[in-house]
């Protein structure tokens, strides 16, 4: 059964035809061909595949593409404003917090959320806001001392 | 996170800079193309059906179902593929590999050996017709007994998995027991007199469970063929020309009729140098006339023999004089090489021995086959295996002579010159500068502050011998006179980065200025896999090589140009310069572009021995109730010959120790007696979090490797190499008890405490 989808993506009106079966994953991935978000499980497992649905970080492959329907989702590709990237992104480069970078994307929605959430994070705040993203590479190091590089830099703003 | 590096080099403008890598704005912007994002036109999915056994004859395979399905556009079983005999050996560094063992891995031919083995595919038009395909095919088995662990394969009434196979190390008057796959000895000395006489003995016995590399982005290739019969496979894998040549031989196909390109990789960790669904892809590719794109799921990852690393079991005994000064070391080793012969124990047996000097040495290693998916190298291969052995041996000797384990180690560490287990002595080892940075540093001088819960420090050290193979780089110059490098080699951990610093070095520019990018199987020679920490040194010195190439010819260019002598010519910082007359790169190559291309070529292979050398150190808490395990403190020494771009090298050590572990602590995969993988997921075979790791401290030591480029030496091997037994130490430390048996999972520190403590051995701060 086909089901035609209607959502915002990104700040975009998007319309695809789902299968019935089809996750929010397939739908990003396959039918509008957002291929930033990740699939490294497909069971909730990694957090590879993080995007926003309505502000909220969720497993894209735990979500059908027919619940998002009317929804709100942010993806990678929606994180930069352009070329100009966000402090999270600009912060895992600068400190080396991407390797192979198949978590990063995930990592970034995570921590994007964390941000929008709370202002000011501590560390295990930050390490519980990424520990649903499994990252192979990096021993987690580089990327918690990125994410609190931009939350010190907000505390020091807001000075 | 906190780095220490020892030396810096004040001639280096560039090399050796902390720099981004080139390619994380892709990354962090999801722009990165990895092959499961690839489209192509026309493009259809591929699907692999498994055996549900571990050990079986397949009768028969009935496809007319799933081809009858409308949507189904191709099927292929082991009968669309040539068969490769064993010993069909194929270019791979500096033993070459058998392709018969990637045939054997990639489909079943008359016996399933594992459970998930692959044994047909098809290709459909959407994924869901595919599995239903899948599903619709028939294979009628008789089932075998399942070997499932190294006893049951090598008791005397075990069934033969290959007959035909002739273990190496075995002859008529001392033959294998069964399903023996090859043993290695490695002599010197005598080991029993040393042992007789001894004055003290530590005995290990450990067993290290199969774990997974555990990369995030499963098997994935695309694969097209042309009417012409060319075919081009995208592929993620470590290597592209291993990914080609393999592929070729398994189709049949001649190496000029194929080509790799490598896309992203995210993550492989040893496990993406054997093929696993190229070959697939291409046969269905061809028989449909449309591109197809396999992606393993998860489950197909870890179950279905897409390469764990081999499972251990090793008896340790080692012997000191009074003075701890080691007389033997005695070790045998048996690996679970999984379903198909083959596992190397040579590096494993090596790392057990090579950190120490010492007369005596017997090690004796075994591959044993069993009916779990064959085994593949990750990261420093046996070497985490080896150091939970031995280093684990060296505490109890030093907990026996009352000894400080770092001068234990010192007393007997090897030297520059010492003998290699294998009887060559060693080039540079850093061993004794490392010990030496260990007694200065804090996380070994200050105290283990007291807890309310049980506290241990540990302490290990690692080896691994690292390997060259080789490298192949071409630089050309652009129009605007920029060098734009082209490596055969994948890059899997930031070497266009590092070599976009090398090349930046060689012409003076900055790395802005320079373009690398990783070739493809048809544009680039021939460069072995990224593999064994050998890609950042070869590639490094090709790399070095090929643009000294491409500055003499447009050094010939500079000088008609300025008409000048050759010997009158000098060149700094991107300009040619003649007395007072200059020209630019960019000039030069305006003035001379329709003269023809500039391309410098560069190919590394058989560099000298750069051995890799660490030391890790590490306080942790055991909760004696529960048996959780909580890293407080975890710093990492490495000699790393040169920092090409030092957070990368750390980001290799915080990886390594991430992984280590894991595998320490809570990885390890459960098998049932009938095969099955009871967690073939992520969610049960558990791989640290953020919220599991301490912050990881790298001190880099840097001791550059002589007559190789730069002094590189590989480093993201080694870094794995001491964590379980470091870890091992500190709980024995903690708690009073040796944890042998890895992962170290709270259900066995408990069982462990419990069965202590009908023999209390008291514990030591």
């Amino acid at each position: 059964m086909k089901i035609v989808v209607t959502l915002d993506v990104n700040g975009e009106p998007r319309q695809a035809l789902a299968d019935g079966r089809d996750t929010l994953l397939q739908l990003v991935r396959d039918q509008l061909g957002l291929t930033g978000t990740k699939e490294g499980c497909s069971n909730g497992n990694c957090g590879a595949c993080t995007v926003l649905l309505d502000g909220e970080p969720v497993c894209a492959c735990l979500v059908l593409a027919a619940e998002a329907q009317g929804a709100h989702v942010t993806t990678i590709e929606g994180v930069a404003v352009g070329n100009a990237l966000h402090p999270v992104q600009a912060a895992l480069i600068k400190f080396g917090g991407t390797q192979c970078g198949f978590c990063t994307p995930g990592v970034v929605l995570s921590a994007v959320a964390l941000l929008d959430r709370v202002a000011v994070p501590s560390d295990a705040d930050i390490r519980y806001a990424i520990a649903g993203n499994i990252c192979r590479c990096t021993g987690y190091g580089k990327i918690v001392e990125a994410i609190q590089a931009v939350a010190t830099s907000r505390q020091e703003a807001s000075r | 996170m906190t780095s220490i590096r020892e030396i810096s080099e004040p001639s280096l403008q560039v090399v050796g800079r902390r720099i981004p890598r080139v390619d994380a704005g892709e990354r962090v912007t999801g722009r990165a193309i990895y092959c499961a994002d690839l489209m192509r036109p026309g493009m259809i999915t591929g699907h692999i059906k498994r055996s549900p056994h571990a050990h079986a004859r397949i009768l028969a395979i009935d496809t007319s179902k799933a081809a009858a399905l409308k949507g189904v556009l191709a099927v292929v079983t082991a009968q669309d593929f040539p068969v490769v005999a064993p010993g069909t050996i194929i270019p791979f560094g500096e033993t070459g590999a058998d392709a018969w063992v990637s045939a054997l891995t990639v489909i079943a031919r008359d016996r399933v050996l594992w459970r998930g083995h692959a044994v047909a595919a098809v290709a459909a038009t959407d994924p869901y017709i595919a599995a239903k395909a899948v599903d619709l095919i028939e294979v009628s088995y008789e089932v075998l007994p399942a070997l499932m662990d190294i006893e049951t394969a090598t008791a005397p009434d075990a069934a033969v998995m290959f007959p035909e196979h002739k273990p190496k190390g075995f002859d008529a008057a001392n033959p294998a027991p069964r399903n023996v796959g090859g043993r290695t000895l490695i002599e010197r000395g005598d080991t029993a007199a040393a042992l007789a006489t001894a004055a003290v003995i530590a005995e290990v016995h450990t067993i290290t469970d199969t774990a997974h590399q555990g990369y995030i982005e499963p098997q994935a290739c695309v694969a097209e063929a042309e009417a012409t019969g060319f075919v081009t496979i995208w592929a993620s894998t470590q290597g592209a020309f291993q990914a080609e040549i393999q592929t070729a031989v398994l189709l049949g196909l001649p190496q000029s009729q194929l080509k790799v390109i490598p896309l992203e990789t995210g993550g492989a960790f040893g496990g993406k140098i054997t093929v696993h669904v190229e070959p697939i892809a291409a046969r269905l590719a061809q028989k449909c006339g449309r591109p197809v794109k396999i992606v393993t799921s998860r489950e197909e990852t870890f179950a279905g023999g897409s390469g764990p690393a081999a499972a251990a079991r090793i008896a340790m005994k080692i012997a000191a004089d009074a003075t701890g000064k080691l007389t033997a070391i005695d070790g045998r080793y048996v690996l679970d090489s999984g379903g198909i012969p083959g596992t190397p124990t040579t590096l494993l047996m090596q790392a057990s021995a090579a950190p120490y000097q010492c007369a005596n040495l017997r090690l004796d290693g075994w591959e044993i086959v069993t009916n779990k998916p064959r085994t593949e190298a990750y990261r420093g291969p046996g070497g985490i295996q080896a150091a939970f052995a031995l280093e684990q041996a060296m505490d109890e000797i030093a907990l026996k002579l009352d000894l400080d384990p770092l001068e234990l180690r010192r007393r007997n560490a090897a030297v520059t010159g010492s003998m290699m287990p294998i009887g060559t002595p060693f080039p540079t080892i850093a061993f004794t500068a490392i010990a030496d940075r260990i007694a200065a540093h804090p996380c070994w001088r200050e105290p283990l502050a007291a807890g309310h819960l049980p506290r241990g420090r540990g302490l290990a050290f690692g080896y691994w011998r690292g390997t060259s193979m080789t490298s192949a780089a071409h630089v050309t110059i652009a129009g605007d006179g920029r060098p734009m490098v082209t490596m055969g080699a994948v890059d899997i951990s930031g070497t266009r980065t590092a070599m976009a610093q090398v090349a930046a070095e060689e012409f003076g520019l900055g790395v802005a200025d320079v373009h690398v990018a990783m070739g493809d199987t048809k544009s680039v020679g021939y460069s072995d896999a990224a593999a064994g920490s050998r890609v950042g040194r070869t590639m490094a010195a090709a790399v070095s090589y090929a643009c000294k190439d491409a500055l003499d010819q447009l050094r010939a260019r500079a000088a008609q140009r300025l008409q000048c002598p050759l010997s009158e010519l000098a060149y700094a910082g991107g300009v040619f310069r003649a007395g007072a007359a200059t020209i630019s790169l960019f000039d030069l190559m305006r003035a001379t572009l329709t003269e023809g291309a500039i391309v410098g070529r560069g190919v590394s292979t058989k560099l000298p021995l750069g051995v890799e050398t660490a030391a890790h150190v590490c306080d942790v808490e055991v909760d004696p109730e529960t048996g959780q395990v909580t890293i407080l403190r975890y710093t990492a020494f490495q000699d790393v010959g040169r920092a090409l771009n030092p957070p990368a090298v750390e980001g290799q050590i915080e990886g390594s120790v991430s992984q280590g572990i894991g595998w320490a602590l809570t990885e390890g995969f459960d098998y049932a007696a009938d095969g099955r993988l009871r967690n073939a997921s992520m969610l049960d075979y558990r791989m640290p979090t953020a919220l599991d790791l301490p912050t990881i401290n790298c001190v880099l030591i840097e001791t550059p490797v002589p007559d190789v480029p730069y002094g590189v030496r590989g480093v993201a091997e080694v870094p794995i190499v001491p964590v379980a037994a470091c870890v091992g130490n500190a709980i024995r430390r903690a708690i009073g008890v040796r944890m042998t048996h890895m992962p170290m999972t709270p259900e066995r520190i408990v069982m462990a405490l419990r069965a202590a403590a009908t023999e209390p051995v008291p514990a030591r701060a």
